[in-house]
């Protein structure tokens, strides 16, 4: 695609959206008969798979933590999700989101009730249109949740960016592309804890203020749809009463 | 100060009460507070408040009776796995219970590779190094039957209250059945049919766990096989 003229007409996206407004999300959770714990998330057009195996034995042994479980995880991009064929296997960039969706949920992981043990999270893009970490992180919360891992709160994420000189929620991989800035956050919603950070592009103070402040009130959103797609699954059946 | 009722679906990180309560297993204080740490459902009994989890693996306790299966053996015994993130180990002196001289007794006629054990845990250290005992009146090696396995967190599903639910599928399907606390479950009957329907019938407890009414639909379903027999 060529550089759209401008990326913001009459304060509608390019999509349609205004600009605090998210993509449509959907959230499913325990679609995998295999895993202890599993979601699937749209959001717009990302399609995020999530897996949760454990907690387990730790393999390799000298891996593990006497006093502490550990918390591994895995992002990977599926070869077809993307545009361009990616070619599979780990990578600078999956192995760098890895790293950091594990530093966004360890916060809130209660690791120490499983001492020796492992915790594993495997993040699988289905489908990319920008945002695959932050709604990786949304769909592992989730499946962490339905692995009945015990947590402080289910972690939510989401991205901010600047477009045509103005903030935006969620970016579409055309915003992130010919926008200036893309933010993606991932926080604890109840206490206001931000456990994932990252910036490409820049702000000003103020514009960083402001972003900061539509990126809480997406992860909101988005929090409020990961307890509902968890009380849908597993609320009591009143049909099968008798 | 309760903000859910009881029985009520809690997700991770949800209110569940503030004031000077007595917190249990899934759920966590956070000065006053008290919140959610499982998806469950809110147990609250007077000032004492636990969640009922809905998932999970087994995390081994003191006291419980777990069904094993050997998976190595060493000089004085061998390792249980035990459907848990930990193994089981067990000792030749906890499984005859009296003192066994290595040297001159071989161990391997008492358990071999993948026997299947009743045992008990004795002891659960902070590092999570599980101790068995298998000594007690119906624990040790499993003859016979047949091994179910299901979610353990279902477990008290098939046991039901006081008992109701097992003492159904063990009249009506005319079985024994013994259940670990690590959602393995020991079958035996003499009637092939009956045992099968017992196993279908655990299966069915497993998916329908959530719902109400279920021993009396077990009850059902297993008459109508044992009818449908003769």
């Amino acid at each position: 695609m060529e550089k759209p003229e401008k990326l913001i007409v009459d304060g509608k996206r390019l999509d349609g959206r205004a600009p605090d407004e998210l993509r449509p999300l959907k959230i499913e959770v325990g679609i995998l008969e295999r895993a202890n714990g599993s979601a699937y998330v749209e959001l717009g057009a990302n399609k995020v798979l999530a897996a949760v195996y454990g907690p387990r034995e730790m393999h390799p042994r000298h891996h593990q933590q006497p006093d502490t479980a550990v918390l591994r995880c895995r992002y990977n991009m599926a070869p077809f999700s993307v545009e361009e064929r990616k070619r599979p296997g780990p990578d600078r960039r999956s192995v760098e989101i890895s790293k950091v969706t594990r530093e966004a949920l360890e916060q809130v992981v209660f690791l120490k009730l499983y001492p020796r043990s492992v915790i594993d999270v495997f993040i699988e893009v289905l489908q990319a249109d920008a945002g695959t970490r932050t709604a990786g992180i949304t769909a592992a919360a989730v499946a962490l949740a339905d692995a009945g891992v015990p947590m402080r709160d289910i972690v939510s994420s989401i991205a901010v960016g600047k477009v045509d000189g103005t903030i935006v929620l969620d970016l579409t991989n055309d915003e992130d592309q010919w926008g200036t800035t893309d933010m993606p956050i991932a926080m604890v919603p109840r206490k206001k804890l931000i456990t994932l950070l990252q910036m490409d592009g820049h702000f000003t103070g103020e514009e960083f203020k402001q972003a900061l402040d539509l990126a809480f009130k997406g992860c909101e959103q988005i929090y409020d749809a990961q307890r509902q797609a968890l009380r849908e699954k597993y609320a009591i059946k009143r049909g099968n009463k008798k | 100060m309760i903000h859910v009722q009881n029985r009520e679906l809690v997700v991770p990180g949800q209110l569940i009460a503030e004031g000077d309560y007595q917190v249990y297993e899934g759920a966590f204080r956070e000065g006053k507070q008290v919140y959610a740490s499982v998806v469950g459902l809110a147990d609250v009994r007077g000032q004492n408040i636990r969640i009922i989890p809905l998932q999970g693996r087994y995390i081994p306790k003191r006291g419980d009776v777990v069904i094993g299966v050997v998976v190595d053996s060493h000089h004085s015994g061998w390792i249980l796995d035990i459907n848990s993130p930990y193994i089981g180990n067990l000792f030749v002196s906890d499984l005859l219970r009296r003192k066994v001289d290595l040297v001159r007794e071989d161990i391997s006629q008492y358990l071999g590779m993948d026997d299947v054990v009743v045992a008990g845990i004795k002891e659960v250290n902070e590092r999570m190094r599980v101790q068995l005992e298998a000594g007690e009146p119906g624990m040790g090696r499993v003859e016979g039957g047949k091994l179910v396995e299901i979610s353990p967190m279902k477990v008290p599903r098939v046991i039901g209250r006081k008992g109701s639910m097992l003492n159904t599928l063990q009249n009506v399907g005319e079985c024994r059945i013994n259940v670990g606390q690590n959602g393995r479950i020991m079958v035996w009957g003499k009637n092939p049919r009956m045992t099968n329907a017992v196993i279908e019938a655990l299966f069915m407890i497993e998916r329908e766990a959530h719902t109400s009414g279920l021993t009396d639909r077990v009850h059902l379903m297993l008459e109508k096989i044992k009818s449908g027999g003769k």
